[in-house]
């Protein structure tokens, strides 16, 4: 599943990129995972909101 | 306590703290790949050569050597092969090859050349018609790897068209006189080609032959031989 | 009836003018848009006079400068309506109007009658850059940018001073990046890699997120007017499109990068990224036909006139949330994969998503403003839809359509015989110009930017004429 570096440079991303989908789909974790704790900060606002 | 009801997904705040997470997170990430890929598509120089590393945008120098556009089994797809290749589709930076009857252009005349066909393919406005790596208008054919189209060859007509023995002389004659060697009833305008920028389009378009394009395009000139390739582990 | 000017504010009257000039531009368009087309049916039509290259490139420069116009119009037309005030620079704001205006008129009398210059840095001062879609000498870049800063500053201060709505806040921050973008437009490299990784900064950053996010702020501004939407509800889609426009399209950048040199990891990057663009132009097409239906049955219930404020704008804004999903969204989608794009980059195939995307995502919601900008200018209540009007935006779809399927299929052609079968050479491209399948595609792309124009006519007549015809115009 993993394949072996294809790319000329190895890079960081160049590194990730060597799987399914693999960098991309970190990146977008990353893009996403802070908007749950947005969520929750605003359900709470709203919650305590009078 | 009684939790009360609310809505988070239909509240403003929630969306705009999100729309603006996303964005800035975006751009730093695309600064940061910027910067990355900044390195890696920097252009070479004749040194790189000499050490015989690979880099996707080589020395202008490239001009001295032969080019080709090979299978590489490692990358699984084509690649720019600079000065013969290892049979494996990995450049040797050896075989040299004429350039308008020279193969010893110092790093700073080849980058001079490339300098100046650089600025005449965008004096000329070249990807209004055509496109250069793919990007440009439709109307006239792909320019990315042009300086490898068997067209120009050895056995190719635009040679005996242009009553040259060179394909780097035919493209310069034909770049100068385009409306004197009509390829087809769509004509390529007579733009007032000197010469001089004659010579630094042709360096320009063999340098950017050997940009590593990561197989783009696919088969390019390969068909007549009937090539087939595989991927061999 | 009375032809006297009812703009409530001098902004309004200066956003006025701005689609004054970007509707003779939208001209300026198509009638270079049909000439490219008959050239490349009959190639020795203006041959060595004015050839492709330039009708192409005026064809597109003044489809991207009637746009910018649009948009700086319409931001001075909303401007006052949103902030509750008149701008501030008004003065300032005319007369960046007249400057840009005579710079844009100097470009393009020296793209026709210079065309093209020596290979000197003079001409990429002077007379051309030479990069597709901003070609604009130097000279005028920077021109362009001198102006856009005094835009930027007359809004900002404008809203400073006034009320700060969620539509502003997104216009500002958006414009911001809208005109820093430009800088990475005005540079020369030798390396032609760098010179077109900067490029795609300005091209995709402008027309994939900034020019979409401000279109989005354009519509929401415009369903508040046009339908009576609710501004809470209006503005919480709007959010919901910037974070999915900019999440999707800020990375999507990655899709121009696969075959420029650029490292392999960008084809992950783009192919994901880019893929989920659509889902904001589905969120705005379903914000738009959702708001329409709340609030017609809203005010049924409450037994008060259904009818919309300006029913060509509504008309225009249903054809974009329709035109945008469908040009931008499934047309761009259809090519956006790596494993399709190394066939079908540098096609036709693109210029059938360009074609559609354009028209669909900006060239319809900034008509609907043109339509705006007549119901304030003459103090109309509820503008109804003449003959004219559905003349105009029928044939318009329709043409723009035509023009789209026949590019599809010139590009699949293209697609399948140049580049898979043949090889992408110099004789594998005119193989397949020749086929005829790729011949009658073009014959009926030039038919259908006939009848894209005949609609135009109809919409210019329709722009001067809708406000003196009694029957639909409510004051």
């Amino acid at each position: 599943m993993i394949e072996t570096f294809t790319d000329i440079n190895y890079s960081f991303f160049g590194l990730l990129n060597q799987g399914p989908l693999t960098l991309s789909l970190f990146l977008h974790l990353l893009v996403v995972l802070p908007m749950f704790w947005i969520y929750f900060q605003e359900k709470k606002r709203l919650e305590s909101e009078n | 306590m009684s939790r009360k009801k609310v809505s988070v997904w239909s509240d403003n705040r929630f969306w705009q703290r999100s729309a603006t997470w996303v964005t800035g997170f975006a751009s730093l990430l695309l600064i940061w790949l910027t910067f990355d890929t900044m390195g890696q598509i920097s252009m070479g120089n004749q040194k790189d050569i000499d050490n015989h590393v690979v880099k996707r945008v080589p020395s202008a120098t490239v001009i001295n050597y032969k080019v080709e556009y090979n299978m590489n089994n490692h990358r699984g797809h084509e690649v720019p092969v600079i000065g013969g290749d290892d049979g494996k589709g990995n450049s040797l930076f050896k075989v040299k090859e004429k350039f308008f009857g020279r193969d010893d252009y110092s790093q700073k005349e080849a980058d001079a050349l490339l300098h100046l066909g650089k600025l005449a393919s965008q004096a000329k406005n070249c990807m209004d018609c055509h496109t250069l790596l793919g990007n440009g208008a439709y109307y006239a054919p792909d320019l990315t790897k042009a300086w490898l189209d068997p067209a120009w060859g050895k056995n190719g007509p635009m040679q005996a068209m242009t009553g040259k023995s060179t394909k780097e002389e035919a493209m310069a004659e034909f770049l100068q006189h385009p409306g004197k060697y009509p390829t087809h009833a769509r004509m390529m305008p007579n733009l007032g080609i000197t010469p001089k920028e004659a010579v630094g389009l042709v360096a320009f378009l063999k340098h950017m032959a050997t940009i590593d394009t990561n197989g783009f395009p696919r088969g390019f000139g390969k068909i007549k031989e009937g090539v087939v390739y595989a991927k061999t582990k | 009836m009375q032809r006297q000017n009812n703009f409530k504010y001098e902004s309004q009257k200066l956003g006025s003018w701005y689609f004054t000039v970007a509707v003779i531009l939208f001209g300026a368009q198509l009638v270079l848009g049909l000439v490219s087309a008959i050239q490349f049916i009959y190639p020795s039509f203006l041959y060595d006079i004015l050839d492709f290259s330039i009708t192409r490139m005026i064809h597109i420069n003044a489809l991207v400068v009637w746009m910018v116009y649009a948009m700086i119009g319409s931001v001075y037309y909303l401007l006052p309506d949103e902030t509750g005030i008149e701008t501030v620079g008004i003065g300032m704001g005319k007369l960046l109007f007249w400057i840009l205006t005579l710079a844009v008129t100097v470009v393009v009398l020296v793209y026709i009658f210079i065309q093209v210059g020596p290979a000197t840095q003079a001409t990429i001062w002077l007379i051309t850059e030479g990069r597709e879609y901003i070609e604009a000498p130097r000279w005028a870049d920077i021109g362009i940018v001198v102006v856009v800063l005094g835009f930027l500053a007359n809004t900002f201060l404008t809203a400073l001073k006034g009320r700060r709505t969620g539509i502003m806040t997104v216009i500002l921050s958006d414009m911001i990046a809208l005109a820093g973008l430009y800088l990475a437009g005005m540079y020369f490299t030798d390396n032609i890699s760098m010179d077109q990784y900067w490029w795609w900064w300005v091209i995709h950053l402008w027309v994939e997120a900034t020019w979409e996010v401000m279109v989005g702020a354009l519509a929401a501004y415009a369903l508040i007017k046009v339908v009576d939407a609710k501004r809470e509800i209006v503005e919480m889609w709007l959010w919901i499109e910037v974070a999915m426009l900019f999440g999707s399209g800020i990375l999507g950048l990655g899709h121009h990068y696969f075959w420029i040199g650029t490292p392999e990891y960008w084809w992950e990057i783009g192919a994901l990224f880019s893929a989920l663009e659509p889902m904001p132009l589905i969120g705005m097409f379903v914000h738009v036909l959702y708001d329409w239906g709340k609030e017609k049955g809203l005010k049924e219930n409450s037994g008060v006139d259904t009818s919309s404020n300006n029913t060509p704008a509504l008309l225009w804004l249903i054809s974009n949330g329709f035109g945008n999903f469908l040009g931008a969204g499934v047309w761009g989608f259809f090519h956006t994969l790596p494993q399709v794009n190394i066939y079908t980059h540098g096609t036709q195939f693109t210029a059938a998503h360009g074609h559609l995307a354009f028209f669909g995502a900006y060239a319809t919601i900034l008509t609907a403003m043109f339509y705006m900008g007549i119901q304030g200018k003459y103090g109309i209540k509820k503008l109804r839809a003449t003959f004219a009007s559905k003349m105009a935006i029928f044939l318009i779809t329709f043409g723009v359509l035509g023009m789209t399927v026949a590019l599809t299929i010139a590009g699949y052609e293209q697609v399948l015989i140049a580049r898979a079968q043949l090889g992408a050479t110099w004789d594998a491209f005119f193989v397949a110009q020749n086929q005829l399948w790729m011949s009658q595609a073009m014959d009926w792309r030039l038919i259908m930017g006939i009848v894209t124009t005949v609609g135009f006519f109809y919409l210019v007549k329709d722009l001067l004429t809708i406000s003196k015809s009694p029957k639909n115009v409510y004051k």
